[in-house]
């Protein structure tokens, strides 16, 4: 007994040293800097593919990807490094956290950043949807990096077994297509609800529809700004959408499964989802698959459709030569021929419209249609307020509440104008604390 | 027992069986799941029987997740825990059952507190002790007025050299993980259980309290050590949040950080049948701590039969 | 040899000043005895060093943190501490205002209660029935076991799975029964679902417990029933169980403490806490606030509630069970 114990102590202090000695230091005689991300998967390997491309064009400087988990989790190790003053040079964000990162007087703004180091950038060349998102002040506040808008998937063979040529382009029309699939036996799910609905199917559709989802231009032009979603024909979406879960055409796909599966698979028609899906759908669908633009509500004369993903932070309190590193690294992104390969790779946009001409140019579209379908979209017309973009303190808040009352809708317990109602409520209070927060800034 | 009851007996290995099978099937489809190629597991029905692709997504799924220095790594900072956690609960709860001091209570329950506040609101703070040990150390001298006195008196300014980082070590991943109170509690536990006379005997004999402690205490707790080292070996080998947090170098994060990288998002092709087979292979390091340990229970049944 | 000390007094703190009357002096300045040992030692020192390891560790690595983490309770602040604005109370009265928290409380309550109770239960079953039988224990306890090695993040990606209304095995075989299964559009098949999966994963923490109790419960006693003509059962229910006590009381607090605050991974993997907050306990809302939505004023809020409401009934727990439980044979 005796001699077991004086083992686990030697164990104990064999484990101590080990412990304390800690991982030997590399020489560095590049400038170090890191990345954190939250991508996954097809989508992580091209981010380190780029960053190795990066690493391997110059020998000044070297980039260090690393991934911290999802968006979430990778915007908490962000924080709790920078109260520690251990933040990366460079950090993903969702676009969702956009006023969060800006007013957090923890960020340097990358326009600021490219001019002090003296890269002359076009910050006009963005698209114009991804600029209303990241532009302030006619500047960039990050460099957007994967953005991708909805549209419309479905499975073309189904559709031709129903008899129709391909999906209608408005909503009343095309309820009466998914009825029809289900009805004629070709399907018994007529649609997956992608888990980013309330992204595609109520801010895009309030954007697409033209219909303020809050007043101030979504929040553009002031924190005063409310949430109005109330008002507008999204009550009507909404009820169309309990309508047909009630009635079996619309699935909802749940946990412990991705709702691209439902589509991929062939189990469901139709999928409102990301065009960054695209990476997915090539290679899991096996039936002849197809995308279009997203419907519009009759009468309604369509405007562009807003954008979601990430964009790249830099964060404050680097060093002069790791603030080198970063803008030679967001230089090297912003580039067309990087924006081109990172477009065709994982399926994003390319964010700029010189690289949407050079994709044009070499005629990848003609190859591959369905790519241009969210660039069409996103370029349709001229924005107007409620199409530029989002802009809401705190707006990851305000979605989880507005998803928890259309839940409430989906089971039953409320109806679409009460738990609309509610959503807003709770909203604008939250609104207003940001607005509070932040009225000395 | 003492008697033959055979209706008992079938009872009992009945319900038995349906525990053990209620408990096994998720992790047969664990399994399953694991032997599918990606195209496979989209079948409706899910196919009852598995497929013949263990071995082939096993190891895709080690290379991909580089899970060689993974497991090391888990291996170290697990073992360190258990070790750490054992020990210094050994130690509290002996002082608190068998001392008589003041506040002796108190500390009881200011140890039993550190249960009662949710890991996920206190992570981020814990970074902050974790990246700078030494602050409050520091806060307390400049409080105190003695860092000027110091800085004078050794020529060492003691808020640029007293830092103690500890991301990216082992020792960062282990020390937050020790504080907590349940194994304290559990020897308490078992402490209240033991017969005074033994004490008694060991005072009489002229021992003092670290031989009682030692050559009769610790004899006396193995199977609960056992457990609870099983115990705690399983929540060390399975923690998410610590390492996620606590490690940006690939190389220092652990098995479960790996895997969970392997469960595809929404992003990734949904490659289920790797994270299912990491998930089988991230386990048998528990499972295998697990079959080793029992023959610990079975020795306290036979040094324990009173 | 001494008597041995009854337990049932709930010792207090010291120093209760002399000007008390004769009956709150005697609970307040006769040094605390619950759960000390009749035959003790009177050593400060070593007692002081055998705690320090311990206590030291919690300062640095518990106390501080929490304490900057709770600070945070009465102010709204930006997740990077660049802005910071005193609100006093109002994260507070927010919360107890707020029909969803204190729906949230009522359901933690009762998901609570009843995972507590079912693990115990079932685990006590099963470690019955492997303490009866003498064939086969070694297999039975290791299967039993397994799924605790199973990493959190992973089980409630499989339940979630297997259950899942599309695809999931399960499911389709309740919808083959003729169930309407949907914790998608039902609450109550999603808090039912929740349940267990917690329990699946706490069973064996009971269970590995309660067999090692079991197997220090001495032969004799046994024998000594059995002889007196008690069955198996009635020797469980009458000498085993009392002198498992202590493990017991140990095994409800701490299934309280996995119910409040450990269960989070796995709703978060199975519903997310919906549908519509229909499974958000507590602790999965401080996740949600505090590490999700960066909330970090609210969480600290709720935190702080959460505490209060945990401390609150361990104390009971300590009162209402401790008195009744004797540690010594």
């Amino acid at each position: 007994m005796k001699s077991s114990i004086r083992n686990l102590a030697a164990g104990a202090a064999l484990i101590g040293a080990l412990a304390t000695a800690g991982l030997p230091a590399q020489a560095q005689d590049k400038v170090s800097v890191e990345w954190w991300y939250a991508n996954t998967g097809r989508i992580a390997e091209a981010i380190e593919q780029l960053i190795a491309d990066f690493n391997a064009s110059q020998d000044k400087y070297t980039v260090v990807g690393v991934h911290k988990g999802n968006y979430e989790e990778t915007m908490a190790a962000a924080v709790s490094a920078y109260r520690v003053k251990q933040q990366p040079a460079m950090l993903q964000a969702a676009e969702r956290g956009f006023l969060t990162m800006q007013k957090s007087r923890a960020v340097v703004p990358v326009s600021k950043l490219m001019a002090d180091q003296g890269y002359d950038i076009d910050w006009k060349g963005f698209i114009a949807p991804v600029a209303g998102f990241y532009i302030v002040d006619d500047a960039p506040a990050a460099l957007p990096f994967n953005s991708s808008t909805p549209i419309f998937w479905y499975d073309a063979d189904e559709f031709k077994a129903a008899g129709f040529d391909k999906p209608a382009d408005t909503w009343q029309e095309l309820e009466k297509q998914l009825y029809a699939l289900k009805d004629k036996g070709v399907t018994d799910c007529s649609m997956a609800l992608a888990n980013d609905f309330f992204w595609s199917l109520i801010e895009n559709y309030s954007a697409i529809n033209d219909y303020p989802f809050g007043t101030r231009a979504n929040g553009l032009k002031g924190l005063d700004t409310e949430f109005v979603y109330n008002t507008t024909p999204v009550v009507g979406q909404v009820e169309r959408l309990k309508r047909w879960i009630d009635d079996g055409v619309l699935q909802i796909a749940g946990q412990g499964l991705s709702p691209t599966q439902l589509f991929t698979s062939g189990t469901c028609a139709t999928y409102v989802a990301s065009t960054a899906a695209h990476a997915a759908v090539e290679a899991g669908a096996e039936f002849n698959w197809s995308a279009t633009i997203m419907p519009h509500e009759e009468g309604v004369d369509p405007r562009n459709s807003t954008i979601g993903g990430a964009a790249i932070w830099v964060m404050k309190g680097k060093s002069k030569d790791e603030m080198a590193a970063t803008a030679a690294f967001l230089d090297f992104v912003a580039q067309p021929q990087t924006q081109v390969w990172w477009s065709e790779t994982t399926g994003y946009v390319p964010v700029t419209k010189a690289a949407y001409e050079e994709m044009k140019t070499e005629g990848y579209f003609k190859e591959h249609p369905t790519r241009e379908i969210a660039l069409r979209q996103l370029s349709r017309g001229t924005p107007t307020d409620n199409s530029w973009g989002f802009r809401f303190g705190n707006h990851n808040q305000t979605t989880a509440i507005l998803v928890e009352e259309l839940q409430a809708v989906w089971t039953g317990q409320k109806t679409a104008q009460e738990a609309l109602d509610t959503a807003v409520e709770r909203g604008n209070a939250i609104l207003r604390q940001y607005e509070k927060l932040h009225a000395r800034d | 027992m003492v008697e033959r009851n055979i209706g008992l007996t079938v009872f009992c290995h009945a319900l038995l069986l349906l525990g053990g099978a209620l408990v096994f099937i998720p992790l047969y489809f664990v399994f399953v799941a694991g032997s599918l190629t990606m195209q496979e597991l989209h079948q409706v029905p899910f196919p009852l029987l598995p497929g013949g692709h263990f071995l082939d997504n096993v190891t895709e799924a080690w290379n991909a997740g580089n899970f060689s220095r993974l497991y090391l790594n888990s291996l170290i900072v697990t073992v360190g825990i258990v070790v750490g956690k054992i020990a210094i609960s050994l130690l509290a709860a002996f002082a608190i059952t068998y001392f008589r001091f003041p506040f002796r209570m108190t500390v009881f329950w200011l140890i039993f507190v550190s249960l009662m506040l949710p890991v996920e609101v206190r992570i981020i703070p814990t970074y902050e002790a974790v990246a700078d040990v030494a602050s409050p150390v520091r806060w307390l001298l400049g409080a105190l007025g003695l860092s000027g006195s110091i800085e004078s008196l050794t020529g060492y300014s003691i808020e640029t050299s007293l830092h103690w980082n500890l991301v990216n070590t082992y020792s960062g991943l282990i020390l937050p993980l020790i504080a907590s109170a349940s194994a304290t509690f559990l020897f308490r536990q078992f402490f209240l259980t033991v017969p005074d006379e033994l004490c008694e005997a060991a005072r009489i004999d002229g021992a003092g309290p670290i031989k009682f402690f030692f050559d009769i205490l610790l004899p006396l707790a193995k199977s609960n050590i056992a457990a609870l080292a099983i115990i705690l070996f399983i929540y060390g080998w399975n923690q998410y949040l610590w390492p996620l947090l606590f490690t940006t170098d690939k190389d220092m994060a652990t098995a479960i950080l790996g895997l969970k990288l392997l469960v595809p998002s929404q992003d990734s092709d949904p490659t289920w049948n790797l994270a299912m087979s990491g998930a089988l292979f991230v386990m048998l390091p528990p499972t295998a701590v697990i079959l080793v340990m029992q023959r610990w229970f079975t020795k306290g049944l036979v040094d324990a039969g009173k | 040899m001494p008597a041995t000390r009854s337990l049932s007094r709930w010792g207090a703190p010291l120093g209760a000043p002399l000007s008390l009357p004769g009956f709150l002096r005697r609970r307040w300045l006769t040094p605390s005895e619950a759960g000390l040992k009749a035959s003790h030692f009177r050593r400060p020192v070593y007692a002081a060093w055998l705690v320090a390891p311990q206590l030291l560790i919690l300062l640095f690595f518990f106390f501080i943190p929490s304490g900057k983490a709770l600070s945070l309770a009465f102010v709204q602040v930006d997740p990077f501490g660049g802005t910071t604005m005193f609100v006093g109370l109002d994260n507070f009265t927010d919360l107890l205002a707020s029909a969803a928290y204190r729906d949230s409380a009522v359901m933690t309550f009762w998901f609570v209660l009843g995972q507590s109770a079912a693990t115990l239960l079932l685990a006590g079953l099963l470690a019955f029935a492997t303490d009866h039988v003498l064939r086969g224990r070694f297999v039975y306890k290791n299967v039993i076991l397994l799924p605790y090695a199973v990493a959190p993040a992973i089980s409630g990606v499989i339940w979630a799975f297997l259950f899942n209304t599309a695809v999931g095995p399960v499911s389709g075989f309740l919808h083959g029964l003729g169930l309407p299964w949907d914790p998608n559009l039902r609450t109550q098949d999603a808090l039912i679902l929740v349940t267990v999966a917690t329990v699946w994963k706490h069973i064996c923490y009971d269970y590995i417990f309660m067999v090692a109790a079991l197997l220090a419960v001495p032969q004799s006693l046994r024998e000594a029933a059995a002889i007196d003509g008690a069955g198996p059962v009635r020797r469980f229910l009458t000498i085993s169980i009392p002198l498992m006590m202590p493990t017991i009381f140990f095994l409800i607090v701490m299934n309280f403490v996995y119910g409040m605050f450990e269960t989070f991974a796995i709703i978060d993997a199975i519903t997310r806490g919906g549908p519509a907050g229909a499974t958000t306990t507590l602790v999965y809302k401080v996740y949600q606030d505090g590490f999700v939505q960066l909330n970090l004023g609210a969480s600290a809020a709720e935190s702080v509630i959460l505490m209060v409401i945990s401390i609150a009934f361990t104390v009971l727990q300590f009162r209402a069970v401790e008195n009744k439980v004797s540690y010594q044979v």
